[in-house]
């Protein structure tokens, strides 16, 4: 199926589940990841309960802080 | 058809700047004005009697009229609809 | 009060432009902005605030000035290096534009101090580098209603996102609570490109302009974020305001301002600018 990822297009098999999505995008610090789906936040607890679907709309967020 | 009259509240000689002081002077000058006034502007052939009442249409305000003086420079009136 | 033949030159091109024209202008210089840190990202905005002619910029930073930071830090120069950033920061801006007041507040940012600085700006600047820092002044401008403008660096890349009251989500809202001790690297092992600092901090001072002369679309529910090497922007658009938020929610259950733990790094300064 075919979804949305950062903006960029992403095709993924049926089902596919946050938490796998963030294993195969190969999230950095991805206990530390924030998900939105079409534009809602999903819990970390629900990671791996999330299922995708078709035309669905993910981004990551992630913490920035700084460097030295 | 007579023509309208209407008060001049201010002036301002911008026949001494270039571009694009002109309009910017200009604009400060309306800008002191209230809304519905009209400012005189004198301004000098060439570059400034080609953008300044342009610009001044723009920025949404009325040009009334832009007459030559007689000396090389020309009167623009322009009537403040819009604050700058 | 009409502006003199040097601030109409000064300002001419703000003034051309009919968004801003003489009375945005006189908006920015009635403005008061803080930044909150003298560094990669506080530097630009300083320069392009005071460039602006914004009438009162705050700048906060306890340290000063190291050759590590000319890097990306451009408001200092080498002969800067061991001045207080705030002396060295202020002295630039008031080079750029004598007509902007600038304060000085050569300490740390606390739960103790941070309400009574912020209480006399109209927009807040961050530009610290550290996750305590960036949660307090969220918390601070969500108690005080303080429109203020997060931002974040690291490596290639860079985030911003604006947090105005009523319109939209908090810091917090996105990122609820702080991450653990090095969790995400804020020392010296990151990296950073000095330009990206620069894009970031100017978008930054950029938010406060559209704010102070009431233009443009501020990126309130919304993440504006950089990819460097990509060469690309992307905007994530965020969810509205958390009514559970833990500071700008229905029922708020942080009502007292918290001073986080520092993030461990063996020469790590508190409140220190990125």
């Amino acid at each position: 199926m075919n979804i949305t990822v950062g903006g960029g297009k992403r095709s993924v098999e049926a089902g596919t589940t946050v938490a796998q999505l963030i294993e195969g995008e190969k999230v950095e610090n991805a206990a530390y990841v924030t998900v939105a789906v079409n534009d809602a936040f999903v819990d970390h607890a629900d990671f791996g309960s999330t299922a995708l679907f078709e035309g669905d709309t993910v981004e990551f967020l992630y913490f920035m802080g700084g460097g030295r | 058809m007579a023509k309208k009259e209407y008060e001049v509240a201010d002036t301002v000689d911008i026949t001494d700047q270039v571009c694009p002081m002109t309009f910017v002077v200009a604009k400060a000058a309306l800008a002191e004005l209230e809304i519905g006034q009209v400012l005189r502007v004198y301004l000098a052939d060439g570059e400034p009697m080609l953008n300044v009442p342009r610009s001044f249409r723009d920025d949404g305000q009325q040009v009334l009229a832009l007459t030559p003086a007689g000396d090389g420079t020309y009167d623009l009136d322009v009537k403040k609809l819009e604050e700058e | 009060m009409a502006f003199s033949p040097e601030e109409l030159e000064r300002y001419s091109r703000h003034i051309i432009l009919k968004e801003v024209g003489v009375k945005g202008q006189k908006k920015l210089c009635a403005a008061k902005v803080l930044i909150v840190g003298a560094g990669g990202l506080g530097a630009p905005a300083a320069l392009y605030l005071a460039a602006a002619g914004v009438g009162t910029i705050g700048i906060v930073d306890a340290d000063e000035v190291d050759l590590s930071n000319l890097q990306r830090q451009i408001i200092h120069g080498t002969s800067d290096l061991g001045r207080p950033k705030v002396e060295s920061a202020a002295d630039t801006m008031r080079d750029i534009n004598p007509h902007v007041t600038v304060k000085t507040y050569q300490e740390f940012l606390d739960s103790a101090n941070i309400m009574d600085i912020i209480a006399d700006y109209d927009f807040v600047i961050d530009g610290v580098d550290n996750f305590p820092t960036k949660f307090l002044i969220n918390d601070a401008c969500v108690m005080a209603g303080k429109p203020f403008v997060h931002a974040g660096i690291i490596r290639f890349k860079g985030q911003l996102m604006t947090y105005v009251p009523g319109q939209g989500p908090c810091y917090r809202c996105v990122f609820h609570d702080m991450p653990p001790k090095d969790a995400v690297p804020t020392c010296k092992q990151a990296g950073i490109i000095g330009a990206i600092a620069g894009i970031i901090g100017c978008l930054e001072a950029l938010e406060a302009i559209k704010y102070i002369c009431g233009i443009g679309e501020l990126l309130c529910g919304r993440l504006l974020t950089f990819d460097a090497l990509k060469g690309d922007f992307h905007t994530i658009k965020l969810p509205p305001r958390d009514p559970n938020c833990a500071v700008c929610g229905d029922h708020p259950t942080i009502t007292e301002l918290i001073d986080y733990e520092q993030p461990e790094c063996a020469d790590a300064q508190h409140g220190s600018a990125l």
